[in-house]
């Protein structure tokens, strides 16, 4: 309990902390405007070039609001692989070790703090955007009830999938390519640039089953298109994501905290 | 003006080598820098390659024009990077009032700052774009040939963009967050068909982020082997290459110290 406690004290540290820094943030807003008009006129055309009402089972106005709750998610992408990768690479993970803290607990609970803030600036104004692109679509107060038990679960996992990457600095010279790869794989894979429905249909069952979907596409459709037994896919999904990557982060701290030298100084 | 070009060229030359064996310096963190840009860039190509042979929405369009949207794109911003990768330091120092160094050489001094720094991922870039551009598109000489006038423009409009939005960091005091978005937004705008924009977006596309450039009329240049997009281009990188220059030096007036002490090896 009191373990619990610590964890989610700094969680809550780290909110108070990103109020304070919102207004750094406030730039970005300008890339999101960008991209979800580039998508609203890619879509547009796509219908139009389709002749369809739905693509995916979504129509133009939930492909927007979809694209808007992705885009979130992706855009809230926190720093923690770079952080991680500058601890380990610097030395100064020693002195985290020095604290009653498990160094990776403290990091996921700090970043999911700050992201559950950032995530709702940048779902909030593309939200805002897509109400102004093509108006409102019909919500349910069940659907939102999925999304939103989704959503923290869905945010979870992609940070302790930074945390992977980053404590893969144990082993490598430089990890910002591989954050990268990883970034773009969130991005693809995830469904943020198209919905899973629209995937060919032998790479659909494969990409439903990655933690990636899990993180994006999944929030984002209970958002826009709930139903029950996709909620409860996307649950078990989740479930065995996380459970999957938390033991990978465990496996590679464990087996990183071995090649820590320290020297003294 | 012709010694006074060569004498900044060869200036160049001497950075950019001395710049390469210090990144050559970790050499695994270089090439996988390189390796992860390579493969990001390819990511994209194959996934709005694929995209677009499915929806077929924007008029005259191939997938060879896609390829060579991305691969003029990325081997332009590429040689930016590499070649005159500070341009993208400039909103930092000059918020930490660390361009003082760069003013104590008998040169110019915008021309030498940007010389400054190469970026490792850059030349992942390049060769991306020079590799995919040839290997996928089988272009004749004259193609060719444009292909390479414009990665050369639109190095020279990039890095114009560049100094132009990190020079608010003179007028704002802090600009790092919105040259980052403007950057991103410019690169964005710029691999998706020019069919897509019209009215007020597209007069956007050719002022404000200046991606008609470097995207649509290059690709449609080459397509078509025509002159006159290929004079407009050209132009319109003069225009931004000169109001990169009256913006950064407008700014310097304003600059402010930060009494750093700061040596370069």
């Amino acid at each position: 309990m009191t373990q619990l406690r610590k964890y989610s004290f700094l969680g809550l540290t780290a909110i108070r902390s990103s109020f304070a820094y919102l207004g750094e943030q406030l730039f970005g807003l300008v890339f999101l405007g960008v991209i979800l008009f580039i998508f609203l006129q890619l879509w547009r055309a796509t219908f139009a070039g389709a002749g369809a009402v739905k693509l995916g089972d979504l129509s133009l106005g939930q492909m927007i609001w979809y694209l808007a709750i992705a885009e979130g998610v992706v855009m809230s992408r926190p720093k923690i692989a770079s952080e991680v990768d500058q601890d380990v690479r610097s030395g100064s993970l020693s002195v985290q070790l020095l604290r009653p803290l498990e160094y990776p607990l403290a990091k996921l609970t700090s970043s999911f703090g700050e992201r559950l803030v950032l995530f709702g600036l940048i779902a909030g104004t593309g939200c805002l955007l897509a109400l102004i692109f093509v108006g409102t679509i019909p919500f349910s107060i069940k659907g939102l009830g999925s999304f939103l038990l989704v959503l923290p679960i869905a945010l979870l996992l992609d940070t302790l999938g930074f945390l992977m990457v980053g404590l893969s600095a144990f082993w490598l010279e430089d990890t910002s390519g591989f954050t990268l790869i990883y970034s773009r794989m969130t991005m693809v894979l995830g469904g943020m640039l198209i919905p899973l429905e629209l995937f060919p249909d032998f790479a659909k069952p494969i990409v439903e089953w990655l933690p990636f979907s899990s993180a994006v596409y999944a929030p984002a459709r209970l958002f826009v298109c709930p139903n029950l037994e996709l909620f409860w896919g996307v649950i078990v999904r989740q479930g065995l994501s996380l459970v999957v990557l938390g033991l990978i982060v465990f496996l590679l701290y464990r087996a990183g905290l071995k090649r820590i030298h320290s020297n003294g100084g | 003006m012709i010694s006074r070009f060569q004498n900044y060229a060869s200036l160049g030359a001497s950075y950019f080598r001395l710049n390469l064996s210090a990144m050559l310096e970790y050499r695994a963190a270089f090439w996988s820098q390189v390796l992860a840009m390579f493969i990001n860039d390819g990511v994209w190509v194959l996934f709005w390659s694929v995209f677009f042979s499915k929806f077929k929405i924007v008029g005259g369009w191939t997938a060879n024009d896609v390829i060579t949207v991305w691969a003029v794109t990325a081997a332009g911003v590429g040689l930016s990077g590499a070649f005159f990768g500070n341009a993208g330091q400039l909103p930092r120092l000059i918020t930490q009032g660390q361009l003082d160094v760069w003013m104590l050489y008998p040169r110019s001094l915008l021309t030498h700052f940007i010389l400054g720094r190469s970026s490792a991922s850059a030349s992942g870039d390049v060769l991306f774009g020079y590799i995919a551009f040839f290997a996928l598109v089988h272009p004749n000489l004259e193609r060719s040939l444009l292909f390479v006038l414009f990665t050369v423009s639109i190095m020279v409009l990039f890095t114009a963009f560049r100094i132009i939005a990190g020079s608010f960091a003179f007028f704002l005091g802090s600009a790092s967050n919105l040259a980052t978005a403007l950057e991103f937004a410019l690169i964005s705008l710029s691999t998706y068909p020019s069919a897509l924009f019209e009215g007020a977006a597209k007069f956007v596309t050719f002022t404000l982020l200046p991606a008609a450039f470097v995207g649509a009329l290059p690709v449609e240049a080459i397509r078509d082997l025509n002159l006159e997009k290929t004079v407009l281009v050209l132009f319109g990188t003069l225009i931004f290459a000169a109001l990169g220059v009256v913006v950064f030096y407008a700014g310097l007036k304003r600059y402010e110290s930060g009494n750093l002490l700061e040596m370069r090896g």
